[in-house]
């Protein structure tokens, strides 16, 4: 039997994720991909049992290959389709299931198993709540924050194949004028992050913010209102959902209550802590560690405590 | 040409009760306009004054179609009887129904939120249109649609051909609220109401809401005492987790 359940991929960021959603349906996940040679292997070391890849064309976005995927996905009839949030991988989704037919479920969190239909859950309400859909097949999930696996260990396994896709002319009129890296590949990469809200009372007070990053070797960030309508931090450092998506080993946010826009752009952070006076701030309920309190007086705590300590190399 | 913004209004997410059980009470909880929606209008004026094109609005169910119409949007059109879907490709079908039915439509803008974001993507699908989600500013330059978006850790501009469909997501907090004037304006506008039915969008199987529940118990572990020993009690557990 082929492999009924896809995982659509246009960059290689939460790989697991998409592989650990689709276990379920164990055994065998055909890994569709848009994107250079070096995606299409690191995908074939995954675990996936075929990869069958486009080769993108450096003038061209991902997106502009939905019609070849969606003529594969027409012939080849996957039961389930997974996608991250990334804006290309989801193109390509929508449009194999507009092609297919399917239901389209975005912000699954949690996915299952029961034969003729998918069930998954979500959180709504802004994360108040959890529901659980039913989904007959085919479907098309885009995932949600889901918590990324530790990548397993593929030092032994067998590189599944990777079979070279033709376009055949099925491309859309779309071309990348350019693709520059954004200013800020230090927030994107940094072990540490330290990121502010709205609980910040002015714009010299950055600088207490300033002080706790330095102590912590951490690299500077903020929440939307922060760098949009209050301007005081750039607004390539503005971490959510139109913005920075980034892993750091650590997270700290500090008046910030913790928006789904927010969250969304931290949720591959290893260690979250939050800082907050609201007892009820939503933050609360995603980060590991909590302290209930006003930053004026947490944060000089925190910088002393820090003081004079090393840090290792993440 | 006409270039479409697609706008939707839901209940605020914050209002509706939540009883121990984890079943929702969303009586008198207010509706609010989608999150992304008023980046998608900006967008969509944008594009349409570059391309002399008319600015029309198209809203599903319960909606507030003057929203758009006190914004600038010329006329709007609401769609009437149709359910808040949780499948996408439902609520897709049906956009896509309406926009055929408007007819010479050049640009469909529309909000792309982490909850629908599986709406824009499957609008361009079953319009057979190019797609680009994930965008948050516009403009056209010698005649064309430039697009940026931002993915993972790049800034693309990429130029759309017309007919096409631009999933928006906002940057800022929209603050702005039309005046009186707006507002008298926008009652003048021509506003008409299609019944879904009539759209002729086949039925599939549906996705079933089988219920709510309580999240699980926050895994936040909050850390109690003075400043002083909070923050030494937080610096100790990060070290123990490694991450300093």
């Amino acid at each position: 039997m082929s492999a009924q359940t896809w995982i659509v991929m246009t960059e290689a960021a939460q790989a697991q994720a998409l592989l650990a959603a689709a276990s379920p349906w164990d055994g065998r996940t055909t890994a569709v991909v848009v994107g250079g040679a070096a995606l299409a292997r690191h995908v074939a070391d995954l675990g996936v049992s075929e990869v069958l890849w486009w080769e993108q064309d450096p003038g061209l976005p991902a997106d502009a290959y939905a019609p070849a995927v969606a003529t594969l996905a027409e012939q080849r009839r996957p039961r389930l389709l997974l996608s991250t949030t990334a804006p290309a991988a989801r193109a390509l989704v929508g449009a194999a299931a507009a092609r297919l037919g399917a239901s389209v479920v975005a912000g699954a969190t949690l996915l299952r198993d029961e034969g003729e239909r998918v069930v998954i859950e979500r959180p709504a309400l802004a994360g108040r709540v959890i529901e659980t859909l039913a989904c007959p097949v085919p479907v098309a999930v885009v995932l949600g924050a889901m918590s990324a696996p530790t990548p397993a260990d593929s030092g032994t396994a067998t590189p599944a194949r990777i079979v070279q896709m033709p376009a055949d002319g099925q491309l859309l009129e779309l071309e990348l004028q350019a693709s520059e890296p954004t200013a800020t590949a230090g927030v994107r990469t940094a072990p540490r992050v330290v990121s502010v809200g709205r609980g910040l009372r002015s714009a010299a007070d950055v600088a207490l913010i300033e002080t706790l990053a330095a102590a912590l070797d951490a690299e500077i960030a903020c929440s939307m209102p922060v760098a949009d309508d209050l301007g005081w931090i750039d607004k390539d450092r503005y971490v959510g959902r139109s913005g920075q998506h980034i892993a750091p080993r650590l997270y700290l946010a500090i008046g910030i209550s913790g928006a789904p826009q927010h969250m969304e752009g931290v949720r591959q952070a290893r260690v979250v802590v939050a800082i907050n006076t609201d007892p009820d701030a939503p933050i609360f309920r995603s980060a590991d560690y909590g302290i209930v309190g006003d930053l004026y007086d947490v944060v000089p705590a925190l910088v002393e405590a820090l003081d004079g300590r090393t840090f290792s190399h993440l | 040409m006409k270039v479409v913004v697609i706008y939707s209004w839901s209940r605020d997410p914050e209002a509706p009760s939540v009883r121990s059980d984890g079943s929702v009470d969303f009586h008198n909880a207010k509706m609010v306009p989608g999150e992304d929606d008023p980046a998608a209008l900006d967008v969509a004026k944008e594009i349409a004054d570059g391309l002399a094109a008319e600015l029309v609005g198209l809203t599903v169910g319960d909606s507030d179609a003057s929203w758009a119409l006190a914004r600038g949007v010329s006329h709007a059109t609401r769609v009437d009887g149709i359910p808040d879907y949780v499948d996408d490709a439902a609520t897709a079908a049906v956009l896509a129904a309406a926009v055929r039915r408007l007819g010479d439509v050049g640009l469909v803008v529309i909000g792309d939120p982490d909850r629908r974001a599986g709406v824009p993507v499957t609008l361009a699908g079953l319009l057979g249109w190019p797609g680009l989600v994930g965008v948050h500013a516009a403009s056209v330059r010698h005649g064309r649609v430039h697009a940026a978006r931002r993915t993972g850790d790049r800034e693309e501009t990429v130029v759309l051909s017309l007919p096409a469909v631009i999933g928006v997501v906002a940057t800022g907090t929209d603050t702005r609220t039309p005046g009186m004037k707006e507002i008298l304006v926008a009652r003048k506008r021509p506003c008409d109401t299609v019944v879904g039915a009539d759209l002729g969008v086949p039925e599939n199987e549906p996705v079933v809401l089988r219920g709510t529940r309580l999240p699980e118990a926050s895994g936040a572990r909050l850390l109690g005492g003075s400043s002083g020993q909070v923050a030494a009690s937080l610096v100790s557990a990060l070290r123990a987790e490694g991450v300093l």
